[in-house]
């Protein structure tokens, strides 16, 4: 990197600000996508929306590439740095500006954790309601990129049901105000094509969300089934009932086995269990439950349990949340796959998937919210093994295209990143991206933020999407990744 | 010497049925450098600035089919130029709704909605347009038909183009079709009428309602911003002056249940608390959200802390003009009628947007004299050359909406 431009950034940030040492870098290689690496030329740690802004016009001014990091727990490679560009690290700008209580909003900084805004409001029976598994560690600016979910979103709804108004700053350096703590800015809704661009748009430099007041009553229940299509069936007609549950959960034997031998969360050895959770007025939850229950023994529910109190509810949470981490448990590694099919189609993906755990030879572990469809397989591999790190990409692959052919989506709260990217093309038409094009080059006319994600770019000849592989070409220094 | 003026052409009136007949219609007006009005129903055409030139007025009644309602997954794909009134008959056979409740709901438009992005009371738990639009077709100015989103609830891929169209007031593209996450019917519903001696009082009730477990479908407030008004509807009067109304929507036993809390936290508080059901509820919200419509007053949108709203309101009891205000109470947003004279009236709006206490204040209905006073959409502040920027990367001729604004 230019000695000249990394001069400037320590003028802005101060040098202990600046990391461009090779071991530093390190950690900024990928975020929570491990097999996507690369290494920026530099990484940078703004303290104020001022320094974010000061970087952002000298990448400008200087055509450098810049990708916005929160905590880099990103699942899609959406914080993948660009070679010879920078990575913008945003865990200083960690303060919480504002509570107001009365009003129900928080206005924070992007590098604050999801779950602290809760804990700030907490004494006051107050909570944020996206709920994202990772969310004791990762960041509300990541969860504004992403647009992130979580179990809950099924009732509460995702992110940008959430964000009243972010201060963000564009790719030239202009700092804009979309929303804010009132409601109905005039005009096309900036702010909710914001949230979910995965930080090809603008990096925000302030978050105000709206808080959510404890509901009166809370019912937890772990249900398990000798076949998913049972637990499917139950998902069916609880929704079919007009019962919206806060949370709809699903696991499989070896998701269940997995979570079991890493947090011991106490759950019945089954073919399937079932989470529902419902709140609300006591009165309504009450009734509703004693319904998601009835469900439940009418389609054979071998086990019932319900969560006597928070810390019965917690263990319960505590299985379904590590289910993705404890796969590490009962695999040497694993890749797991976000994709969505309509709730109606869950069935019939899921036993493709089983068929395709049969035909591929890797085990399958399902995950997923299956309230609103949303499926988390986690493939199951072994590095060591010749060919199956490929062959298990090859399996996610072929998840994802059951879920377009039933109608659904390539992601539903991981993102595309640079991970999907080559993907969208399987869901939207030439046309349909490039429209989407054009709105990104009224953002960002250079393509300067976050390069390379949410939409396809042309590969090098015969590389082939999946984990990093050296092309031939780079081996020999003949050719850069852009 | 004078001239006359040039005689206002009689805009074509394009009617297409099909997405491919939008489009064409889009790319030959821009192609000829024509300037183009979309029309659902028309009942917000009002809204936005005086009209520029219009060459040709773009109706999408011919777009009117439910082209899938998943009752499974609580979703419907629906064409722009569907009303929510039939939308909402045909959704109920499966016991579903789409939860809006906008100005004039008994005949907007499905694509006038999302463009005005418009509610009324039920976003106080359903949210506006914006909130429950999961997917849209587009037909940009030059003809290119694309979509974003998609038919399932939760999805994340691409940009969410249903959410630059909402509030866009047909400035970037027109709305060719979209996808909306549903609700069920709730299968009992009931309102609670709490009059308030005072703004005081008024501004109590909110907070305490907020600060509570309840979860009412719907909280408004109503009230008069000056004592002058309640001359002018002395049968309402007494019960608009200053009141809350709660409604709940649940399973009988739930609603009956929340009724109790309800009046045993603000019984306190409350001139009157009354509670209505049935037909005489319905006719209630009904006469709530047409009402302030009724009389040929200026119109405006604003939005509020809203927790602050006993200072609101003694702002505008300083405005010099009768006001009467009606809105979601816990959301801050609302509508302003102000019956005065057009300078007057002009002044409030000025006003209102130099408050510290009001925000984003819209004028949606003002006569011409009015809104050549004042603007209606007030300053865009920051984001001025954002929205430039993607005014020109849609509809780069100005094809679109005959300079009526935002953009």
């Amino acid at each position: 990197m230019d000695a000249a431009f990394l001069a400037e950034l320590r003028h802005i940030v101060g040098d202990e600000g600046v990391l461009d040492e090779p071991l530093e870098l390190l950690t900024y290689e990928c975020d929570a996508l491990p097999h996507l690496r690369e290494s920026p030329a530099a990484v940078v740690l703004p303290a104020s929306a001022a320094d974010v802004q000061a970087i952002v016009r000298l990448c400008a001014r200087e055509g450098v590439p810049f990708v916005a990091r929160g905590h880099g727990t990103g699942l899609s490679g959406g914080a993948l740095p660009v070679p010879g560009g920078i990575v913008i690290a945003l865990s200083r700008l960690n303060r919480v500006l504002h509570v107001d209580i009365p009003n129900q909003r928080v206005t924070v900084e992007p590098g604050v954790t999801n779950l602290e805004i809760t804990k700030q409001v907490a004494p006051f029976g107050y909570y944020y309601a996206p709920d994202p598994s990772s969310q004791q560690v990762c960041s509300i600016g990541g969860n504004v990129a992403e647009n992130s979910g979580g179990a809950h979103c099924l009732k509460y709804g995702f992110t940008v049901h959430h964000v009243l108004g972010v201060e963000a700053v564009l790719p030239d350096g202009e700092i804009v105000h979309l929303g804010g703590t009132l409601v109905d800015t005039p005009g096309p809704d900036l702010l909710g094509l914001l949230i979910g661009s995965e930080g090809t748009l603008a990096i925000v430099t302030s978050i105000t969300v709206r808080i959510l007041r404890r509901p009166e009553a809370v019912q937890t229940l772990l249900a398990a089934f000798d076949t998913i299509d049972a637990g499917g069936a139950v998902v069916s007609d609880v929704i079919g009932a007009g019962i919206i549950p806060a949370a709809i959960e699903m696991m499989d034997a070896l998701a269940i086995r997995a979570a079991e031998a890493a947090v011991h969360p106490n759950f019945p050895p089954a073919d399937t269990v079932l989470i529902v959770e419902l709140d609300g007025p006591s009165a309504e939850v009450a009734a509703l439950f004693s319904v998601v229950k009835d469900t439940c023994m009418r389609h054979g529910a071998t086990t019932i349990e319900v969560a006597q109190n928070d810390e019965q509810r917690a263990r319960i949470w505590r299985g379904r949340k590590a289910a993705f981490a404890a796969m590490g448990r009962v695999s040497p590694n694993y890749y797991v796959q976000d994709g969505v099919v309509p709730r109606t189609r869950l069935p019939e993906v899921l036993n493709r998937i089983r068929r395709l755990e049969a035909r591929s030879g890797l085990r399958i572990g399902n995950v997923f919210h299956a309230g609103d469809g949303n499926l988390h397989p986690l493939i199951c591999y072994d590095e060591r093994v010749p060919g199956e790190a490929d062959k298990a990409v090859e399996v996610a692959a072929e998840i994802l295209s059951y879920c377009i052919e039933a109608g659904g989506s390539l992601t539903g709260e991981h993102g595309i990143g640079a991970d999907k990217s080559q993907y969208m093309p399987t869901m939207f038409s030439a046309d349909d991206l490039a429209v989407m094009q054009r709105v990104r080059a009224a953002f960002d006319p250079r393509g300067l933020s976050n390069p390379g994600k949410v939409f396809p770019t042309p590969r090098l000849c015969g590389e082939v999407p999946g984990p990093y592989r050296q092309h031939p070409v780079e081996a020999a220094g003949l050719a850069d990744r852009l | 010497m004078s001239q006359d003026p040039a005689p206002t052409p009689v805009p074509a009136v394009l009617q297409p049925d099909t997405p491919a007949g939008v489009a064409d219609a889009l790319r030959q007006a821009s192609e000829r450098r024509q300037s183009i009005v979309i029309r659902g129903a028309g009942t917000k055409l009002d809204w936005g600035r005086p009209a520029g030139r219009i060459d040709a007025v773009l109706e999408m009644r011919g777009l009117n089919r439910i082209l899938a309602h998943q009752h499974g997954d609580l979703t419907a794909t629906i064409e722009a130029g569907a009303s929510l009134a039939e939308v909402n008959t045909a959704l109920a056979r499966h016991g579903q709704w789409l939860p809006l409740d906008p100005a004039f709901a008994d005949r907007a438009t499905i694509g006038g909605l999302l463009a005005t992005n418009d509610s009324g009371p039920l976003r106080h738990r359903y949210g506006t347009p914006r909130d429950l639009v999961i997917g849209v077709q587009l037909a940009t100015a030059d003809g290119t038909l694309a979509k974003a989103g998609g038919q399932v609830v939760k999805n994340v891929a691409g940009y969410d183009l249903g959410k630059l169209v909402t509030g866009s007031f047909g400035s970037l593209a027109a709305i060719v079709s979209a996808t909306f996450k549903l609700s069920p019917l709730p299968a009992a519903s009931k309102t609670l009428i709490v009059s308030v001696e005072d703004d005081e009082r008024l501004g109590q009730a909110v907070r305490l309602v907020m600060a509570s477990q309840l979860e009412p479908a719907a909280f408004e407030l109503c009230a008069f911003g000056s004592a002058e008004s309640l001359a002018l509807r002395p049968a309402v009067a007494r019960a608009f002056q200053a009141s809350v109304m709660i409604r709940f929507a649940s399973l009988p036993a739930v609603v009956d249940a929340q009724l109790v809390q309800a009046r045993a936290l603000l019984g306190s508080h409350a001139t009157s608390i009354d509670d209505v059901d049935g037909d005489a509820e319905q006719a209630l919200w009904r006469d709530h959200n047409a009402r302030i419509w009724s009389a040929s007053c200026a119109i405006a949108r604003a939005s509020w802390l809203p927790a602050t709203i006993t200072a609101a309101l003694a702002e505008l009891k300083t405005m010099g003009a009768p006001i009467e205000i009606i809105g979601r109470a816990a959301v801050g947003a609302g509508l302003l009628r102000i019956d005065s004279d057009v300078e007057t009236q002009a002044r409030v709006i000025t006003r209102l947007r130099q408050s510290a206490t009001f925000g984003n204040v819209v004028l949606l209905r003002g006569s011409d004299a009015l809104k050549a006073f004042v603007d209606v959409w007030g300053p865009l502040g920051d984001r001025e050359r954002l929205l430039a920027s993607l005014k020109h990367a849609l509809d780069p001729h100005n094809t679109l909406n005959a300079v009526r604004g935002p953009l």
